[in-house]
């Protein structure tokens, strides 16, 4: 039988799902894929399910991209934004999150600045949970168009070798790409300076390299993180210079090269720090097919997590 | 009020044989007749109680009371009810409350209800005015006024310079300076031991270097002054291998580690339960393995409550906003019966619980024989109870075992004529 709902009710992490879950989600965006190259892009899978977009911190790109999922499928869509946190304004997020559902809310889309809010969340109410990003722990739907945009360059990922570049540390992508690309198969490295990359990254199976050239030969992917500047309290590196100098992408790298590469940014990127116009431009990059894929991802995403709410209440 | 104790087996480390049942008569706070049966005196009260010991008053080692400043957390009343509920007739607190103890009319405030209870409040003196960790306070005023040790509680001191003075100040009267190590520019923000877990849950993580090398400075400083350090609450491997070679060199260092970093390692936190979110955090499997090594074969000294109170809103946030912390002092002897083996006995226990605290903080040690006073705690390791939030006699309800079903439990604990049943 063709597996048809994901395992979980709640999308928290890619930690949570298995590889029938993550194919299904792909599945699935390959037909949403379609629907918006449409002329009608819309759909009606979510007519009469209002979905919440809670973003704690500042998002462009997440946001819009959630919300023109929710719209392309027809759900009902409030948005709340509060750069503050819930702490910081005296109302605690369980406060804020049940105050919204009081208004009849089914899904909520949360991104947070604290690593486990979504978990929290999903331990005290009811309604479906998306993590849009949860501090620097989980970026789930980042990595699920990460890896559906890879698949789409080079087929099935088993055994293709995948770099992850940059402030591994404080970024919430790099967990979740590790996590979905190791289910699919995929060699995962990290690369970037000794003081951003978690001392204890290799206990997930991973590789750790500080040289950014050498990554760039062993890779057939590069996924270039941005520098998280605003989450670092202490200076993690000297300079910005001095990173563009030593860790940042650019085009005399990859010409070197005896094959070409894929290049990857989830945005949004500092250019000529960890990445050069130059690269960012090239016919290297997939970085807008990746914003394009990311809207029929988190459709795929929202339109199974509606579908097994229906099932669970026949 | 004349108290008969039915049918109870005495208990210490000397007494490592099975006891026979005895009855044991209580009369106005003086144990007055230990014999195979005694007829209950005309209005005693009658005790007896399946499968039970008596074992002198246990005493908690490192307690967070609320009192004064944080009253919503824990009273001085409300401890004591939570230390009787534990076996506990003596809890030795931290000075970090609001005002910090740091001065004689502090540390007798807390005491001052000492004679008339049946658990008896001994408090630490904070090292430094204010707790601030700058200038050393008056500590051996405060040595006078009955405190037992000298410490900053939950702030470990950062500066070499004021724990060697401290250490060095202390030994006019030959005093113990308390300090849980913990290298906060290390530490930094971290939020669960730093490891494989630390790491899939992307959150920050405290390295077992921020506290072996605060650790190696206080061994390093104890050597120096030649003189008496406890070092609280160690959480490493390799911090056992370091007490262990302290201790072989002569020094006088003491250890004691948290009954939680006995029990848990961090894939307790694998789902983000905040109430496992302690400090020291619970560290690997290895770490967990040494501890208990050491404790049983005596590298560590002591097991502490670690307690902790929280209010609610503390603990019911987003992981990282959480305090660090569990109340514990209910549920220590349940907890460190699972260590119970061959190798360490229930005598041990008792040992650890009630003999070696008094040596280190240099107590005085009841005992159980007629004409002394009574300072008992009477408990079964067999019983079996629930811990439930409304049997909960702390304050605060941050507890990890909520509804679970423990095995071990104090009936009764009577102290200073005050008979306390549980």
């Amino acid at each position: 039988m063709i597996k048809s709902t994901l395992s979980s009710k709640h999308l928290l992490g890619i930690k949570d799902l298995n590889v029938q879950d993550i194919n299904l989600i792909f599945e699935t965006a390959d037909n949403f894929k379609d629907v918006i190259n449409r002329p009608i892009k819309k759909v009606p899978s979510l007519r009469d399910i209002t979905v919440a977009n809670l973003f704690f911190e500042n998002s462009t790109r997440t946001k819009l991209s959630f919300e023109l999922a929710e719209k392309r499928l027809s759900a009902d869509v409030v948005n709340f934004s509060s750069s503050n946190s819930s702490v910081k304004k005296g109302e605690t997020l369980l406060d804020t999150v049940n105050n919204i559902l009081s208004m009849k809310v089914d899904m909520v889309v949360i991104r947070h600045p604290a690593q486990g809010a979504p978990h929290f969340l999903s331990q005290h109410i009811d309604a479906n949970i998306v993590n849009a990003g949860d501090g620097t722990h989980e970026h789930p739907t980042q990595a699920l168009l990460d890896a559906f945009s890879m698949r789409e360059q080079l087929g099935s990922l088993k055994g293709k070798h995948i770099a992850i570049i940059g402030d591994i540390k404080h970024s919430r992508v790099a967990l979740s790409n590790i996590f979905c690309l190791q289910k699919l198969g995929a060699k995962v490295r990290v690369c970037g300076p000794p003081t951003l990359i978690p001392k204890h990254i290799n206990s997930l199976g991973v590789e750790v390299s500080y040289n950014v050239q050498e990554t760039l030969a062993w890779c057939d992917v590069a996924n270039i993180l941005r520098i998280q500047l605003e989450r670092q309290n202490i200076k993690y590196i000297p300079s910005l210079r001095e990173y563009a100098l030593h860790f940042g992408v650019n085009k005399p790298m990859l010409d070197s090269l005896d094959k070409q590469i894929v290049i990857m940014h989830p945005g949004p990127m500092n250019r000529g720090v960890e990445i050069s116009s130059e690269v960012a431009d090239s016919d290297h990059s997939i970085i807008l097919d990746q914003v394009e894929n990311g809207v029929a991802v988190r459709m795929a995403v929202l339109f199974l997590l509606a579908s097994a709410k229906d099932e669970s209440q026949l | 009020m004349d108290v008969l104790y039915k049918q109870i087996r005495i208990i210490s480390p000397s007494k490592k044989v099975p006891q026979k049942k005895v009855d044991l008569l209580i009369s106005k706070g003086i144990i007055k007749k230990i014999a195979d049966k005694i007829k209950a005196p005309k209005g005693a009260k009658v005790l007896a109680y399946p499968n039970a010991y008596a074992s002198i008053g246990w005493v908690d080692v490192g307690a967070q009371c609320g009192e004064p400043g944080y009253e919503h957390r824990e009273t001085l009343a409300s401890i004591r009810a939570a230390a009787a509920n534990g076996g506990f007739t003596s809890v030795i607190v931290s000075p970090d409350v609001q005002p910090v103890v740091d001065n004689k009319a502090q540390v007798a405030f807390i005491q001052s209800a000492n004679k008339r209870e049946a658990v008896s409040i001994y408090p630490m003196g904070s090292i430094s005015v204010q707790g601030k960790g700058e200038n050393i306070a008056e500590i051996i005023d405060m040595h006078e006024a009955g405190a037992v040790a000298f410490s900053d509680g939950n702030h470990s001191v950062q500066s070499g310079g004021l724990i060697q003075r401290a250490l060095n100040y202390a030994k006019t009267f030959d005093g113990l300076v308390y300090n849980q190590p913990n290298d906060e520019s290390v530490s930094g923000d971290g939020q669960i031991h730093e490891g494989q877990v630390s790491t899939m849950l992307g959150l920050p993580g405290l390295p077992n270097l921020a506290e072996e090398l605060m650790l190696k400075r206080d061994l390093d400083i104890c050597a120096y002054t030649e003189s008496r350090l406890h070092c609280a609450n160690i959480s490493t491997a390799g911090s056992v291998d370091l007490i262990k070679s302290a201790k072989k060199s002569g020094l006088l260092v003491s250890a004691s580690v948290p009954i939680l970093n006995l029990c848990f390692d961090d894939q307790a936190l694998g789902q983000y339960d905040v109430n496992y979110k302690v400090f020291p955090p619970l560290r690997e499997a290895k770490d967990k393995r040494a501890l208990i090594k050491g404790f049983i074969s005596g590298t560590i000294d002591l097991v502490s409550s670690n307690h902790q109170p929280l209010e609610e809103e503390a603990k019911k946030v987003e992981f990282p906003y959480a305090d660090f912390g569990a109340t514990g002092i209910e549920t220590l002897f349940p907890l460190l019966l699972n260590l119970v083996s061959d190798k360490f006995t229930l005598a041990d226990i008792v040992e650890k619980l009630a003999f070696a605290p008094r040596r280190v903080f240099r107590m005085n040690t009841p005992e159980i024989k007629e004409g002394a006073e009574a300072n008992l705690c009477i408990f079964s390791p067999s019983e079996e109870w629930t811990y439930e939030k409304s049997n909960i006699k702390s304050k605060s309800k941050n507890s990890p075992f909520i509804g679970q079903k423990l095995k071990g439990k104090v009936f009764s604990v009577y102290n200073n004529g005050v008979l306390v049943e549980n």
